[in-house]
């Protein structure tokens, strides 16, 4: 049985996400950052560097959140959330590193203020330098999204699964999207699909009381 | 016919190894993001981010070097780059993950201090806090190097080449690797291979 290793408030759950669109049997093992469950000698066997998200697949053994998707989707996803052509499936990878190259340094960088300091403590001009250096990239997908309805071509893949997943950080520290409005109603019709609202629903409790020990 | 769109001198490179690995021919078009030719339509229409590198293959276009490189190991590479097994897939996916981002943002910005920028310019803060950022992925390379050769088993393979496109920034920039002795010896495997050193040399007519 496949095995994700991660909690509802870290990047498994862009795994949880996957494993629901692929309807996938799968084990989930919560380990709680704030307790140093990742740190433990059990999971430092099965990641070394002790972070979070893992996944066990068999005789796989991947960690990396987006690898594991596209390890995933490329095993269970086929004709699906992985297409069955190659300009399309390099597509699905080229977007899936974008994500992680271009857009998540500054959608993480921007959430982390947001999550980990309190109002006054913000770094306020750095917020305003990642949102600008934010704007091209939103740009490139709009023209993206101008020829086709998600980003790798007419159906919902792992091209959008992966991007949606760190867009959420710009949503989650309310980044305003209306200058982009192909890229909000994409994004809303996306992360909104049911095989994410199932996750999303049950990490709300949990990522609740993670805010308040944060935020107090 | 396979055409690689981009100057040798930039993230390009990365993509010229790979090919030079699986070994097809190619066609290389050396554009310079700098002098406009990346905002021509025929590149923009692939990356209208107007960022090299880009690959065109039949009906395939990308762009994103690392992504380039899986697709090259996964169509031109089957049993060498790209491993036959399921287990070797998914560390090469992982390892290709993880030179975005934990490998290469430190590694890029000691690029940036002390390739592109002046030693005026250079900041001994920003420096420094590159090293100490790249500690815990050379710690993690250096612990799954004490138990095989290289990153996905015992052969060279994709999970390399792109780690490798991320740690040679390190040793470009004379970091010091010996607290990492397995990485200091895999990195140096890794930039002795042949398809390396012919990419070096197209570099280097490059800039003659
Ligand atoms: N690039 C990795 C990042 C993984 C990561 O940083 N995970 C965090 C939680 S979301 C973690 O485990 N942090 C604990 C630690 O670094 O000790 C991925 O996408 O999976
Ligand atoms: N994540 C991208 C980065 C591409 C990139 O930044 N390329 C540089 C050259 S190495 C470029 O074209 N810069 C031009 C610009 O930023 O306008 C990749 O790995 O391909």
């Amino acid at each position: 049985m496949i095995k994700i290793y991660g909690s509802f408030v870290s990047r498994a759950t862009r795994n949880l996400w996957m494993l629901e669109e692929l309807g996938l049997e799968y084990e989930h093992v919560s380990l709680d950052w704030a307790k140093q469950e990742n740190r433990s000698a059990a999971y430092l066997k099965i990641n070394p560097a002790g972070k979070v998200p893992t996944l066990e697949d068999g005789d796989a053994t991947l960690s990396e959140s987006l690898g594991i998707n596209l390890y995933l989707v490329q095993k269970y996803g086929q004709g699906g959330l992985w297409p069955d052509d190659d300009a399309g499936r390099a597509l699905c990878v080229q977007w899936s590193f974008w994500a992680a190259a271009e857009l998540e340094p500054l959608a993480y960088g921007r959430i982390r203020e947001f999550l980990f300091k309190k109002e006054p403590d913000r770094d306020q001009a750095l917020i305003a330098n990642m949102a600008e250096r934010t704007g091209p990239l939103l740009d490139l997908m709009t023209l993206a999204l101008d020829e086709h309805a998600y980003l790798s071509g007419e159906t919902f893949t792992v091209a959008d699964l992966n991007a949606a997943c760190v867009m959420e950080y710009l949503d989650r520290s309310d980044f305003d999207l209306s200058g982009w409005p192909k890229v909000a109603a994409w994004y809303t019709n996306t992360y909104g699909r049911p095989a994410n609202q199932k996750i999303q629903d049950q990490r709300a409790p949990i990522a609740a009381d993670m805010m308040k020990r944060l935020q107090g | 016919m396979i055409t690689l769109l981009g100057k040798a001198i930039s993230r390009s490179a990365r993509c010229l190894w790979a090919l030079e690995e699986v070994g097809v021919q190619y066609e290389h078009k050396p554009l310079d993001y700098a002098t406009g030719d990346a905002k021509t339509p025929e590149f923009t229409a692939i990356n209208p981010g107007a960022k090299i590198p880009a690959l065109i293959d039949g009906d395939v276009a990308m762009f994103e070097s690392l992504a380039i490189n899986l697709y090259l190991a996964q169509t031109y590479g089957k049993g060498a780059l790209w491993p036959d097994d399921a287990a070797g897939q998914a560390q090469c996916l992982q390892w290709t993950l993880f030179s975005v981002t934990e490998a290469e943002p430190p590694g890029s910005t000691r690029l940036v201090q002390f390739i592109f920028k002046s030693k005026e310019e250079r900041s001994q803060e920003v420096i420094d806090a590159a090293a100490e950022r790249s500690k815990a992925p050379l710690n993690t390379l250096e612990t799954t190097l004490q138990s095989q050769s290289y990153l996905a088993g015992d052969s060279f393979t994709v999970a390399d080449l792109n780690v490798a496109c991320s740690v040679e920034y390190f040793v470009r920039t004379n970091f010091d690797l010996s607290p990492w002795p397995k990485v200091k010896d895999w990195i140096a495997r890794c930039m002795d291979r042949p398809a390396f050193q012919a990419m070096t040399a197209i570099k280097a007519k490059e800039a003659a």
